[in-house]
């Protein structure tokens, strides 16, 4: 039990480490623009904690990126990669948008909001079943599967866009907005922060609980520690792909809901285009566990609000694609940390065994 | 038509290269899943050497010094440090795309229009430019298509009658029979990844320097990973790749074709942007056949 924690605070001193590496490391780029990186992150660093509406934000950018993070993490643990969370985020939020726009006005706000929690989650969860079912029955390798369904998904979704989802005047690309009933509501006055920050959190738990405390979650792990084995001892692998890829759907469909309804209030082209690749980051960095993925994606929606805080300067000219810099090197730099904290641990353990062998 | 035909031979280019490239490093069991980024890198790199010197040859240049160096921090991830390649892949990714737009920003400013170059010229090969219909199709295209031309063949025989393609397809089947012919596995893997990153990174130079012109984050939109996925379907094999990458080149000049015919409506344009995507689900589905490398995907270790 003591080697145990031990571990866990070595994994934590590691990924911290590394965090705090990348995050100088992508300071110093400043340097290239002629920028003295200490005062510009420090002054973004203030003016995050010191305004409670942007230290709301952080919030709100965290919220999706946990859905799609627990969606990556979910079938990582089966040993399958579903890279297509992007795709199934779109899924989702057609479908929310479609039912909040249809429903919202007429439906008290409860049941609208359980209509499109539901609705996101098949719709996304669909998405991933048809990627899962390829892979058991056509043996189709998931990785790109999952990874062209995200290009297929977003011209479906222009393509509403342009026809019947189109606003009514028909100007841009986007739909009209949904009723305010259909809103989720706000949990933190004097910010945006709703109520899908709370049911991200509770999803993540949910996830913990499913995939440790139940039979389901053994099978899932099971496979994807040995897939042979887990047939031999009566598990159907094929099955599980499927059901893995059907709730790692649906988990980032879900961030339809929290989009769509707590955010934007409609659907726009290319909208959070990204939060599918920084799922797979975000999830790295947590190694899979879904409520190290809570902490995570805290980490990433703050480093999402330093880039456009930095982005929005006056007179640095510092593009809001820095995020994007200073995210892949924090990532690098958590995935080289991986493999030191595996050598520290290795060379530790070939110690005690021959301090152990000295002592006989 | 040879228009269309001509633009599908066009198009093919850098997914031809970009195959051939993924299929020489998966033969030693290294999926470069960073292949995105690296074209991306070379897109950039290509414009910038281009734009600042004027000559095509040094963005060229550039271009492979970009791709390079991609793969050789990827491959130094994965192969030393044996870190998941899938993952490892995703990062890159995403750090080549932030690298490309920061540093974009930070050598040109916001232009106020924007920054072009001149492409790469079409040239015409005397004789066989002049055959009917083949002529213009194969024998007007630009300089990177002709080493296209040249790579189809080498890369096959190297792969398949010296012993040096031997020994990379032993790699990726049975990395401790190399290993106890005296041979270094993971020295063998990270040069072929390295080899990979340059002709990934002059793949991607083919958007900016033979296409259009210019540089935009998103010019990549998804080839690298086409070009990834031709390597599966076409079996692991040079043959196979260059079968795949005119198909996807034929999806593409026909897509090209619908988008500039504004007055036919046939198709949703957005069908027609997916069809690539669409034409890569389906053609994994139906072939389950493959002769994948053994050890594909997994990192080597002596056991000591």
């Amino acid at each position: 039990m003591k080697r145990l924690k031990e571990r866990y605070g070595e994994v934590l001193l590691f990924n911290i480490g590394a965090v705090v590496v990348g995050l100088i490391l992508s300071a110093c780029m400043l340097l290239f623009m002629k920028l003295n990186p200490i005062e510009v992150y420090s002054s973004a660093f203030l003016k995050i904690v010191t305004d409670k509406y942007t230290m709301g934000e952080v919030l709100v950018k965290s919220t999706p990126l946990v859905f799609t993070a627990l969606a990556f993490a979910f079938t990582y643990k089966a040993n399958l990669f579903n890279i297509g969370a992007q795709g199934q985020f779109y899924a989702g939020s057609i479908v929310a948008i479609t039912l909040s726009l249809q429903l919202g006005a007429v439906l008290p706000t409860g049941l609208t909001i359980l209509l499109v929690l539901v609705g996101s989650f098949l719709a996304g969860g669909i998405v991933g079943a048809l990627i899962g079912f390829a892979k058991a029955r056509f043996n189709a390798n998931e990785f790109l599967v999952s990874m062209m369904s995200t290009y297929v998904v977003s011209a479906v979704m222009d393509y509403l866009l342009r026809t019947v989802l189109r606003e009514t005047k028909g100007e841009y690309l986007q739909t009209d907005p949904i009723d305010a009933k259909a809103y989720l509501p706000s949990i933190l006055p004097g910010t945006r922060v709703h109520l899908g920050t709370l049911l991200a959190i509770l999803t993540a738990i949910l996830v913990w609980v499913l995939l440790y405390k139940t039979p389901l979650g053994f099978r899932i792990r099971a496979v994807g520690s040995n897939a042979t084995a887990a047939e031999l001892a009566g598990i159907r692998s094929k099955r599980i792909y499927v059901i893995a890829f059907l709730i790692s759907g649906g988990l980032a469909g879900m961030a339809g809901l929290t989009e769509i309804n707590g955010v934007q209030h409609m659907l726009l082209q290319n909208f959070n285009s990204s939060i599918g690749s920084f799922g797979i980051g975000i999830a790295i960095l947590a190694n899979g566990h879904p409520l190290g993925i809570l902490f995570a994606s805290l980490l990433f929606g703050f480093m999402n609000i330093m880039g456009t805080t930095m982005g929005r300067m006056p007179g640095l000219n510092i593009p809001s694609s820095i995020i994007d810099l200073i995210e892949g090197i924090v990532m690098i730099c958590v995935i080289i940390s991986y493999f030191l904290r595996g050598y520290v641990h290795n060379r530790r353990e070939k110690q005690r065994l021959r301090k152990a062998g000295a002592q006989k | 038509m040879t228009n269309i035909l001509s633009r599908a031979i066009m198009m093919s280019t850098p997914l031809l290269l970009g195959s051939i490239a993924e299929v020489y490093a998966e033969r030693t069991g290294m999926m470069v899943t960073a292949i995105e980024g690296i074209f991306l890198l070379g897109a950039w790199g290509g414009f910038v050497g281009t734009y600042i010197t004027g000559s095509l040859a040094a963005g060229i240049l550039l271009a492979i010094v970009c791709g390079t160096l991609m793969a050789a921090l990827y491959g130094f991830i994965t192969i030393h440090m044996k870190q998941q390649q899938i993952v490892t892949g995703t990062a890159i990714n995403i750090l080549a795309g932030g690298f490309c737009s920061f540093f974009q920003r930070v050598l040109f400013g916001i232009p106020t229009t924007p920054l072009q170059i001149d492409v790469l010229e079409p040239i015409s090969i005397p004789l066989l430019s002049s055959i009917p219909v083949l002529g213009p199709m194969f024998f007007q295209q630009n300089l990177l298509t002709y080493f296209a031309y040249l790579v189809i063949p080498v890369s096959y025989f190297v792969l398949f009658k010296t012993s040096l393609g031997l020994t990379i397809r032993s790699t990726g089947e049975n990395p401790e029979a190399v290993d106890v012919a005296g041979l270094n596995v993971n020295r063998i893997r990270f040069l072929t990844v390295l080899v990979a990153g340059a002709m990934g990174g002059l793949a991607g130079s083919f958007y900016t320097l033979g296409y259009l012109g210019m540089f935009t984050t998103g010019i990549i939109g998804g080839r690298g990973w086409i070009a990834f996925a031709i390597c599966f379907l076409g079996n692991w094999n040079p043959k196979g790749a260059v079968v795949g990458t005119f198909v996807f080149g034929l999806a593409e000049a026909v897509a090209i074709y619908i988008q500039s015919m504004s007055n036919i409506n046939i198709f949703p344009n957005e069908l027609v942007i997916a069809l690539p995507y669409i034409l890569t689900i389906v053609l994994t589905v139906a072939r389950s056949n493959f002769n994948v490398p053994a050890k594909l995907g997994v990192p080597y270790s002596k056991e000591n």
